[in-house]
């Protein structure tokens, strides 16, 4: 029987190195298998798992193809296409620079060469398999809790939720009839809110350096590197995209704020998506 | 401008209103027993911390065990059922621990989660500047703050508090 008006059902884990949030109008078995779905990202491509499979390619794909799961294949794939149409301004190879800045734990061997390398020495083969052309590091950081976002929406709705919205640490996707309110954060006092968007059936994500500003080295660094110059951003904004999948929106955000407004411009065309940049006074600075 | 925006935008009456001593209650203690131990019986009890016990639970974990006592339910048939809070930079967090007789974790739940942002977003000069601008637009939150995006908040701090418990565990629980 279905029942109508059902309060929606909260949930919070401390998943991919963040709080994930689950609020659905579901069955409480529903809601589990959304967080099982969310863990199983977390095991596959986890940087700091030694276990996972992204730490294996990392420590094996320079020397021979390396076959992953189905999920982290799609990943791979999806970053690829993002690393190539904004020219490398999304890159999932800096975690050398995020290691050397402390963001990331710093790699076991500095191996030779490593630093210059980029998206372009990275071949995804047939068969789901993998290969370095030089020794180099993945983080999948900027992508996979999008990816997250998105697997646990569809286990949500493969086991009858009628709507909801899951929240990967600001990486969030709404489903369900109604809109629904998103509150952005203010980008010089993210203790406050800056604006709000009504949302339905879509996600958004928002990058910005207000939780991992910090001083390195005489300079003012963050947590987000443009994968051109591969120096950390000077941001002191927000960029949040809203676009059909949390993972793309995840993507998104990187190449509005470092590729040129032309390039990301079109790109948002292409893939459905929109973005709202927010100055330091929380005013748009660009709505595309 | 993009379809997307061009409805869904709102206008920047809700600029400055803060976030701060927002809260978004999880679980209760029964529903967070319930999630970890199924429906296992448990019996409440408090454990306290002598000051040379908790200097001790630091050492065991690295981690600043500021309460002098925890609140924790022997779970019939074995393990314990633990309720402590942590504290972060911005965060204040709940949560409930559940450890199997044996003293590993069977399961993490948040409880609760509450900002806790003691900078400029409360002061009212910072906030006056907002003011002005909004002239006539009431401040009006539908239910309460439900979905942020940007919230980008490490749950190292819940790590910490479980690694914490865990040494507690060892010492007092044993």
């Amino acid at each position: 029987m279905k029942n109508f008006h059902r309060a929606p059902i909260r949930r919070a884990r401390p998943l991919l190195g963040t709080l994930v949030d689950i609020a659905a109008v579901a069955e409480e078995n529903a809601v589990r298998a959304a967080f099982a779905a969310v863990e199983e990202v977390q095991r596959l491509m986890s940087y700091h798992d030694p276990l996972s499979e992204v730490s294996r390619l990392n420590r094996e794909a320079h020397r021979a193809s390396v076959e992953v799961s189905a999920w982290t294949g799609e990943v791979l794939a999806l970053a690829q296409r993002l690393a190539s149409e904004s020219d490398g301004a999304f890159d999932i190879t800096v975690a050398p620079q995020l290691a050397a800045m402390g963001y990331l734990p710093r790699t076991p061997a500095n191996r030779r060469g490593e630093r210059l390398a980029s998206w372009r020495d990275l071949a995804l083969l047939p068969g789901n398999r993998v290969f370095f052309k030089r020794p180099l590091h993945l983080d999948l950081g900027g992508i996979a809790k999008g990816f997250a976002v998105d697997r646990a929406v569809d286990a949500l709705l493969a086991a009858g939720a009628e709507s909801g919205c899951v929240n990967a640490g600001g990486d969030l996707r709404v489903f369900g009839d109604a809109p629904q309110t998103i509150h952005l954060r203010h980008p010089a006092h993210p203790g406050a809110m800056a604006r709000s968007l009504a949302l339905r059936g879509a996600a958004v994500a928002t990058s910005s350096d207000y939780f991992s500003r910090k001083r390195w080295r005489g300079d003012t660094v963050c947590a987000l590197i443009d994968g051109r110059t591969r120096h950390p951003a000077d941001v002191r904004r927000s960029a949040s995209v809203i676009a059909p999948t949390a993972a793309l929106a995840d993507a998104l955000t990187k190449i509005v704020l470092f590729a040129p407004p032309p390039v990301s411009n079109e790109l948002l065309a292409r893939h459905k998506a929109a973005c709202v940049l927010l100055d330091e006074a929380g005013g748009i600075l660009r709505a595309a | 401008m993009n379809p997307w925006l061009r409805y869904s935008l709102a206008p920047a009456a809700l600029i400055g209103t803060p976030i701060a001593g927002h809260a978004i209650v999880y679980l209760n203690v029964q529903q967070a027993q319930q999630a970890i131990f199924g429906g296992a019986g448990m019996s409440p009890a408090t454990v306290s911390l002598s000051a040379e016990q908790k200097k001790a639970v630091q050492a065991a974990s690295g981690v600043r065990q500021r309460s002098d006592s925890v609140k924790v339910w022997r779970v019939a048939g074995g393990g314990w059922f633990i309720v402590d809070e942590v504290l972060g930079k911005h965060e204040f967090i709940t949560i409930a621990v559940g450890l199997t007789a044996g003293g590993a974790v069977k399961g993490v739940e948040v409880m609760e989660y509450r900002e806790t942002y003691g900078d400029q977003v409360r002061a009212p000069k910072w906030r006056a500047q907002f003011h002005g601008k909004v002239k006539g637009a009431a401040l009006k939150l539908d239910d309460d703050i439900k979905n942020i995006s940007g919230a980008t908040l490490s749950c190292r701090h819940v790590a910490e508090g479980v690694k914490r418990l865990l040494a507690v565990h060892d010492l007092a629980l044993r």
